[in-house]
């Protein structure tokens, strides 16, 4: 098999169907009475935000704006308010500086300096704003995650991954960009650059350190099964890169796990306790 | 035997572990099927149950007979039905060991079972881990015509169903829960097996989602000739009265004569490099 762009090529009409599908049996089976979405006016909370509308009705859809002073970002806020426009979502914004001060403050050992940790607790705090909607107001939290960032381990854990379902994570950035303007985006916000929004022009590709289009095809690879050396010589990129990339897949699986705990009893949570997600 | 029978696909989303709710679905869609002027109605793979049960398949399953088969066989002898149904089966000689096993019952009572014999484990499943797989394809001689019975993965294996077309299954009954990302396979294979055994295949698959599973739906009547006669809707629960005419059987057989044309030999050889893999 060639590892070209044209593999990453899916039937985006079915591809919405099929979440949009997923999502609505979801949220009814829960005996939910809607969803509740980071609306951060990126491309994947946007695309998320485009399904679950489309699937549920955008008035069961709440888009939350979460903005913090350090890293206020008025282009953000406008995008985040076309994609509610257009999508008919409610949205609520929350701005979350003073939650953020407050931990940081109550924090002993807290440092201003180590962006990593800081980001982590924005990301995090997001989070907790998401989930008290979802109890208030018995909403399914939607997250946002794509295939990309989950295999690269690109997220907060326990923050911005953390979520009810996750409609998007078996797609690759660079599908869900394409599925966004099938679903209607406009080009200028799919192709957006991506940022996690922790720091002030923090950029996804930057950290990364390579383009969504050559990253996506190498964890394709990696996902059929490809060793590195064949994957490198398919794209004609450095054999060091995809073993770079395969460190950091492997090297994350702790983010896309629930912990692990030592075998003791008879069975265990995580390992072989393995029980339906929902009895209906 | 009957010339022509009608079938009804019962095209069905089950709650999961909800057997009460199961069989009252199941009796209100045969006495509908009945009202149809069907014979034989056909429900999915573990319709009684829902199909992701993981670790509960144990509290779930039942023996054969057991209370839920003696309620079908009520119905069947009430309304005069055959009917067939998925459900986990618990071994009777012992507490832990499940089957998952396709059930024909007919006015008379209970007719027979099958246990399926290939467990998929691999990708989103993980059967093996559960069920123990049965060992003996299943043909029946019924008031309707011989009928064989299989489940969904077994489709991949020609040999089933060549197994129960040889033991003279005319119409061979495929269950299933099968999810979405592999319905390309599922609708060239039950042609492909109706086709090559100039058989009668009815096909008849869950609908509904259970945890990240999306059932499919697209049950189908496929004629001996691989031709697709009835469809249901795909991804939702649908309801297809169909008829089967096993007056074209004999075209389809002298048409494409592969029964005619089997070669016993090649199947020692068949074994032989199996079993060397």
């Amino acid at each position: 098999m060639k590892l070209t762009p044209s593999l990453l090529e899916i039937d985006f009409s079915e591809t919405q169907r099929r979440i949009c599908r997923f999502i609505k049996e979801y949220v009814e089976n829960a005996g939910a009475k809607g969803i509740v979405l980071g609306l951060s006016g990126g491309i994947d909370s946007g695309t998320i935000a485009a399904l679950s509308s489309l699937a549920i009705g955008g008035e069961n859809v709440l888009g939350l704006m979460l903005p913090e002073k350090e890293n206020f970002n008025q282009k953000d806020i406008d995008d985040a308010k076309v994609i509610a426009e257009q999508f008919h979502l409610e949205t609520q914004v929350c701005d979350i500086s003073d939650a953020l001060n407050g931990i940081y403050g109550t924090i002993p050992v807290f440092d201003q300096s180590d962006r990593l940790c800081k980001g982590n607790v924005k990301a995090r705090t997001r989070m907790i704003y998401l989930y008290y909607y979802a109890n208030k107001q018995n909403r399914i939290v939607c997250g946002s995650s794509d295939k990309s960032e989950t295999m690269m381990g690109y997220f907060t854990k326990w923050g911005d991954a953390a979520a009810d379902i996750a409609p998007i994570m078996d797609l690759y950035k660079t599908q869900v960009r394409k599925l966004a303007i099938h679903l209607g985006i406009t080009k200028e916000l799919a192709l957006k650059p991506s940022t996690p929004a922790l720091w002030p022009n923090q950029l996804a590709e930057s950290e990364l350190g390579i383009k969504y289009e050559t990253l996506d095809l190498i964890l394709f690879g990696l996902e059929l099964f490809m060793v590195p050396q064949e994957v490198a010589e398919q794209l004609g990129i450095e054999k060091e890169l995809v073993d770079n990339i395969k460190r950091r897949w492997l090297a994350n699986e702790h983010k896309r796990r629930m912990p692990l705990a030592p075998k003791i009893g008879f069975r265990t949570v995580g390992n072989d306790f393995r029980l339906p997600r929902h009895t209906y | 035997m009957k010339d022509k029978i009608k079938l009804a696909l019962a095209q069905i989303s089950s709650k999961r572990e909800n057997k009460i709710e199961n069989l009252l679905k199941i009796e209100k869609l045969t006495l509908k099927a009945k009202q149809q002027g069907a014979d034989l109605i056909i429900f999915p793979e573990m319709s009684l149950t829902g199909y992701v049960l993981f670790d509960q398949v144990y509290e779930l399953a039942e023996t054969i007979p057991g209370p839920s088969t003696q309620k079908i066989e009520a119905l069947a002898k009430k309304t005069g039905m055959h009917i067939v149904f998925g459900m986990p089966e618990l071994s009777e000689k012992t507490q832990a060991t499940v089957f998952n096993t396709a059930v024909l019952l007919g006015p008379q009572g209970l007719i027979g079972k099958y246990r399926k014999m290939y467990l998929p484990t691999h990708s989103v499943f993980e059967e093996k881990r559960y069920f123990r797989p049965g060992y003996e394809p299943a043909v029946f001689q019924t008031d309707l015509g011989n009928i064989g019975l299989s489940i969904c993965y077994d489709v991949f294996f020609p040999e089933v169903f060549r197994l129960a077309r040889l033991k003279g299954a005319q119409l061979i009954i495929c269950i299933s829960a099968s999810p979405a990302v592999r319905s390309s396979y599922f609708e060239i294979l039950t042609s492909a097996r109706a086709l090559e055994n100039t058989a009668f295949l009815a096909y008849v698959n869950l609908a509904g989602v259970e945890d990240d599973l999306q059932f499919w739906g697209g049950s189908r009547l496929v004629g001996p000739t691989g031709d697709v006669l009835a469809k249901a809707k795909y991804d939702e629960e649908d309801f297809v009265v169909c008829e089967v005419d096993f007056g074209d059987l004999k075209a389809a057989e002298t048409f494409i004569p592969t029964l005619r044309d089997l070669r016993p030999e090649l199947f020692d050889k068949l074994k032989e490099y199996s079993e060397h893999l």
